[in-house]
């Protein structure tokens, strides 16, 4: 866990310098399981400034939504730099405009696995130095493990540490393992073909078309997006089974070559909808096949952006 | 099986290069062959083959000009990178992924269109109707699991 003081003193010089106009950071939400994104423009603000285990957002998010005039100072773990880095090369932010305050991630506590075990009503969680959390609720208080309560995909995350910070602040941490990865998608592609289907279309119904995870998604930043678009009509919009499947198929696919498994559209999810199986997927095939892993620099087109006659697939003749 | 597979027919309009398999193609299609004429195989969205998908189609077949010989000079190459990751992912979801199928047509090629149109319906005959994913049909009478 980064020094928080660390980070204000950094944040606040680089207001009071004229770096930056604004940083983008977390400050505390309603309640102490949520804190929210925040701009801060002036060095008093950041005195709000919050940064724990419990900020579950995407930050990269909000890059889009800003003149790309506009210099940005932003905290970013691992999966933010890297969103950062395949906006930057999809023209979203220049990179000189950008400065990015670079924190290494030891993971983003799911919510809901607290809820489980200490009931609705949190009143605060502390993280303690021996990895665990002590949460305090209304049914009193648990010391929860933090690994047991990491996100999945934190869990399997192999890059924790910001690969192209302006600045670190905090030690940097060890790679994690491309083979936890990867567990997931063998699970998944070892069932057989009708166990596939089912589990997609059980988690696929419970959607409600809130697109949440459209908007929690720092990639998913089109003006128009594809189910919104009304002549022509690509796929349904409503809660149909070829509607919600549609979304859950084609918001997953866009992403391939560019999604940087931060798992932010999952968290966001308010029906508890997996997704990043699906994302997954495509990521280990645009490992195996292409070598490519998104945002790891902000020179190297995403393969979907590129063609080689080279390519070894089975429609090649 | 009894019922002949339905089956979509995306055919890019400068493979064809015999005006004989054009005119096959263009008016003598079997009627569960469903012809969709695009520009490039380039021009094809992943979106239209999940519409195919979801509207029934026990089998896509995609005809386009052979690399490096394409109209538009790159488009069949983008495509294949596309398409086949898609046909993957739906296979990875449950839409099994020899329902997908290219073909990519020699300038000097006549009559191949057919045969594997035939050889195409014959390997979707053995691996019976799609129903995974196949979600815009009306249920049958009786709910789904009639």
């Amino acid at each position: 866990m980064p020094d928080l003081d660390a980070l204000k003193a950094e944040a606040k010089r680089l207001l009071d310098e004229g770096v930056i106009e604004m940083v983008i950071g977390f400050k505390a939400g309603d309640t102490p399981l949520h804190p929210q994104p925040a701009f801060f423009k002036t060095s008093e603000e950041i005195d709000q400034l919050v940064y724990n285990a419990l900020c579950q957002n995407n930050l990269a998010t909000y890059l889009t939504r800003f003149p790309k005039t506009q210099k940005i100072g932003m905290l970013v773990r691992g999966c933010e730099n890297r969103s950062v880095n395949a906006l930057v090369f999809e023209g979203q932010h220049p990179r000189e405009n950008l400065y990015l305050i670079g924190i290494p991630c030891e993971g983003i506590i799911d919510w809901r696995k607290i809820i489980e075990q200490a009931g609705e009503e949190v009143i605060s969680v502390i993280e303690q130095s021996d990895n665990t959390v002590l949460v305090e609720s209304k049914s009193g208080y648990f010391t929860l493990e933090k690994d047991t309560l990491l996100h999945e995909s934190c869990a399997r995350c192999i890059h924790p540490n910001p690969i192209s910070a302006d600045i670190v602040i905090g030690e940097l941490l060890p790679e994690g393992d491309p083979a936890l990865a990867r567990e997931q998608v063998a699970a998944f592609a070892n069932l057989s073909l009708q166990e596939r289907y089912a589990w997609f279309r059980q988690e696929a119904e419970r959607c409600i078309r809130c697109y949440a995870c459209r908007e929690a998604c720092p990639m998913c930043y089109c003006e128009e997006c594809f189910v919104d678009h009304v002549s022509p009509r690509w796929t349904e919009s409503g809660t149909t089974p070829a509607g919600m499947q549609g979304w859950h198929i084609v918001r997953a696919f866009h992403q391939t070559g560019r999604c940087t498994s931060c798992g932010a559209c999952e968290r966001a999810c308010p029906m508890d909808i997996k997704m990043t199986y699906l994302t997954e997927k495509l990521n280990e095939d645009m490992r195996q096949k292409y070598n490519f892993e998104a945002g790891m620099d902000t020179k190297t087109p995403p393969p979907f952006s590129t063609i080689t006659l080279d390519d070894k697939s089975r429609f090649i003749v | 099986m009894s019922e002949t597979p339905k089956l979509v027919l995306f055919q890019c309009q400068w493979c064809l290069f015999s005006s004989a398999d054009q005119e096959w193609v263009d008016n003598q299609l079997p009627a569960n062959i469903h012809l969709i004429k695009v520009p490039c195989t380039g021009r094809i969205n992943p979106l239209y083959l999940l519409n195919a998908v979801q509207g029934g189609a026990d089998g896509i077949m995609i005809s386009g000009c052979l690399p490096e010989q394409c109209h538009f000079k790159t488009g069949n190459i983008g495509a294949r990178r596309q398409l086949e990751e898609f046909s993957d992912y739906l296979n990875y979801i449950g839409y099994e992924q020899e329902r997908v199928r290219f073909l990519w047509l020699d300038l000097q090629d006549r009559g191949i269109i057919q045969k594997e149109l035939a050889a195409f319906e014959a390997q979707l005959e053995a691996l019976g109707p799609a129903h995974n994913l196949a979600t815009r049909l009306a249920e049958p009478a009786g709910g789904a699991n009639a």
